[in-house]
């Protein structure tokens, strides 16, 4: 599938292309004819405990907030036969904004954006933008970094362990956050990454966190689609942290902190700047920091101290605030090169094609 | 020493589902029917399963239900390929595409999507469980151990039995065993449903007892292992269950080798179960062995009186 690979070669083909093409960014922005009317399109069932449910969950706060209603159309896969006839019905019932949720709806969105000019287009975890397309993702690593401090924090033994899908990226973003963040409250916490090779396969999901536990793990992240992990940690009496949405509905005990979207954040303002009129998506679309929307840290369970509570928020303040970067130099990877210099913050590409590992990571080659 | 001992612990929980499946498989094609419909009546079993435990709570019922969704849905199948006689490979094919569309559908549409249930406590075989090294492969759920009695069962049902004669004799050679008064499809429809039961058991396995929640294609491709697995193993129930520890003991190994730090190319790793399916399929197709055991009407619709 698709999706698989929908958070990953991202932005490095999307930065690419979008700067080669150079867009004909000097015209004047969107401006829809009639009031909005929104649309959106899923990847997977509403509620599928993940992903999807964290977008069901944001369009029922942009109904209230901007007081519309959003139709929604469910489980539309990752191929043009299916996403053009689904906008087209759409648009034709008079939908003049359609926010999209996969990568793989990429071409077809830019293909489709042409077609309907007058049309505003949004596409979560997409590649491609144009003069009424935006692509949007998170930064993850920001509030995986701060699930890292409650890890750490949680941890009797500092060996934690992460359940990770493919070495991506975005993934691998996850992973150096993870471990950066249980340094930042016990500097001697390491990080042992199982891959699974696949987005949502809890057999695996349930073999790598049970590995990982028997051999000292005893708080797991994660960045894999199903709460598994969570789970296997609930069962096996130690903690973890989870992704996509508040894993707490899972592991009630074992979860004591969660990397959550909250895309409403980010949608809300946007829509509103969309119904204004004079709309020009930004040329490389949004990767977005927890200060624009996008991520945010549900945190702590009990398993976290007052005293590291509060450190955790502090961190999570200077997040939002803008005042703190994660991946600012200097910056070694686990074999001792430089890889971001010191005075100079990560540049996007760089984040997007991340295949080195921090002090104190295990991975797999 | 610890991994080794927790590795061959976590063995059974990957080898069962594919010794069961394959078990179903073996028992259909036995009597003539090329079974591809696995991975299609495993994922109907996993959602009856988990849908049955929400409801009712109880794990024999749910797995007796998965046993009997999974056959029901066969029923489809073998109208296609015992009445309608379609082409066998296609139909398989059509079955594991509208499984999976149904399962996740239903999934859905039920609410029994991501709905952790409580797993069977596992049983301790005393004092086997104490040995060293050892230990673990006999501190597993129930089913772990029923399942060498149900391939034994399989076994001597096919080998020591008349009906198991007439089953074979229908695989081997239909037009024979039509003479000789035996009902070809009646032996078929009965072995496409009892096979489907296993597989639907196999299913259920997955998501009750081992991953204990249900989620849109969760067997990933272990149908079709069981499929290949069939293929190697010769169509002998003994040989599949060699073959689904195997199997069981490299998708055990993968995580252990990973959690232990050892690092070795992740992709490569995830690759051996499918590499080692093709490897063994051309050690099996090139070697002698080739002549091996497969039911001589494998694939073949039954039309009486035709002249082949």
């Amino acid at each position: 599938m698709l999706k698989q690979m929908k958070r990953t070669l991202c932005a490095a083909v999307a930065f690419g292309l979008a700067t080669t093409l150079g867009v004909a960014s000097a015209q004047e922005g969107l401006t829809l004819d009639k009031p909005a009317k929104i649309a959106m399109l899923y990847i997977s069932p509403r509620n599928d405990g993940g992903w999807t449910q964290a977008f069901d969950e944001a369009r029922q706060k942009l109904e209230a907030e901007l007081d519309t209603k959003i139709q929604y159309v469910e489980s539309v896969p990752e191929n043009a036969s299916s996403i053009r006839p689904a906008v087209d019905r759409l648009i034709q019932r008079g939908a003049n904004v359609i926010i999209g949720t996969a990568f793989g709806y990429s071409d077809t969105f830019k293909e489709l954006a042409a077609k309907y000019p007058d049309v505003a287009f949004l596409n979560g975890s997409g590649t491609t933008n144009s003069a009424n397309l935006e692509s949007f993702y998170g930064r993850t690593y920001e509030s995986q970094y701060l699930c890292g401090m409650a890890a750490g924090a949680a941890s009797k033994t500092g060996k934690l362990g992460f359940v990770a899908a493919n070495p991506f990226g975005q993934v691998n973003w996850t992973v150096n956050a993870f471990a950066l963040g249980a340094q930042a409250i016990n500097p001697d916490a390491t990080v042992t990454v199982v891959y699974t090779g696949a987005w949502n396969d809890p057999v695996k999901e349930r073999a790598a966190a049970m590995a990982l536990i028997d051999a000292g793990a005893d708080v797991l992240g994660q960045h894999v689609d199903s709460p598994t992990p969570q789970i296997v940690a609930q069962e096996r009496g130690v903690h973890g942290t989870g992704h996509h949405r508040d894993m707490r509905e899972f592991a009630p005990d074992a979860t004591v902190c969660s990397s959550v979207w909250v895309w409403d954040r980010f949608l809300a303002p946007e829509l509103k700047k969309i119904s204004a009129g004079n709309w020009t998506p930004p040329e490389n679309g949004a990767l977005l920091s927890m200060a624009e929307g996008g991520t945010d840290a549900a945190c702590c369970g009990p398993a976290v101290s007052e005293a590291d509570k509060a450190k955790i928020m502090a961190t999570r303040e200077q997040l939002l605030k803008g005042e703190k970067q994660i991946y600012a130099g200097p910056m070694l990877d686990r074999d001792g090169t430089e890889r971001i210099a010191a005075g100079e913050v990560m540049a996007d590409p760089a984040l997007w094609q991340m295949d080195w590992f921090v002090k104190g990571v295990t991975t797999q080659q | 020493m610890d991994m080794i001992a927790n590795w061959l612990g976590n063995t059974p929980d990957f080898a069962v589902p594919f010794a069961l499946a394959a078990l179903g498989l073996i028992l259909t094609e036995r009597a003539g029917v090329l079974a591809l419909g696995a991975e299609g009546l495993m994922l109907v079993g996993a959602l009856a399963a988990i849908g049955a435990q929400l409801a009712y709570g109880s794990h024999g019922v749910s797995l007796l239900l998965a046993m009997g969704a999974a056959a029901v849905v066969s029923l489809l199948f073998a109208l296609m390929v015992l009445v309608l006689r379609i082409n066998q490979v296609i139909a398989g094919l059509a079955l594991v595409f509208f499984c999976q569309g149904l399962t996740g559908l239903l999934g859905t549409l039920l609410e029994w999507t991501n709905k952790p249930v409580k797993g069977l406590a596992a049983v301790e075989l005393w004092p086997l469980s104490e040995l060293p090294l050892l230990g673990k492969l006999f501190v597993q759920n129930p089913l772990v151990f029923m399942t060498p009695l149900i391939v034994l069962a399989v076994v001597w049902f096919l080998t020591r039995t008349t009906t198991g004669l007439r089953l074979r004799a229908v695989g081997e050679n239909p037009q024979a065993a039509d003479a000789a008064g035996i009902s070809v499809l009646g032996y078929r429809l009965a072995a496409i449903l009892v096979g489907a039961a296993l597989i639907g058991l196999a299913g259920g396995y997955i998501s009750l007892l081992s991953t204990k929640l249900w989620i849109a294609d969760m067997t990933g491709g272990r149908g079709w292992i069981a499929v290949a697995l069939v293929i190697f193993a010769r169509w002998s129930p003994w040989k599949a269950l060699a073959g689904a520890l195997l199997f069981g003991c490299i998708e055990a190994l993968i995580p252990q080798l990973a959690a232990a730090g050892v690092r070795l190319p992740q992709y490569f790793v995830l690759m051996t179960p499918y590499a080692v399916t093709l490897a063994v399929m051309i050690w099996v197709a090139s070697g002698r062995h080739a002549t091996g055991n497969q039911p001589g009407a494998l694939g073949i619709p039954f039309i009486r009186e035709e002249r082949r």
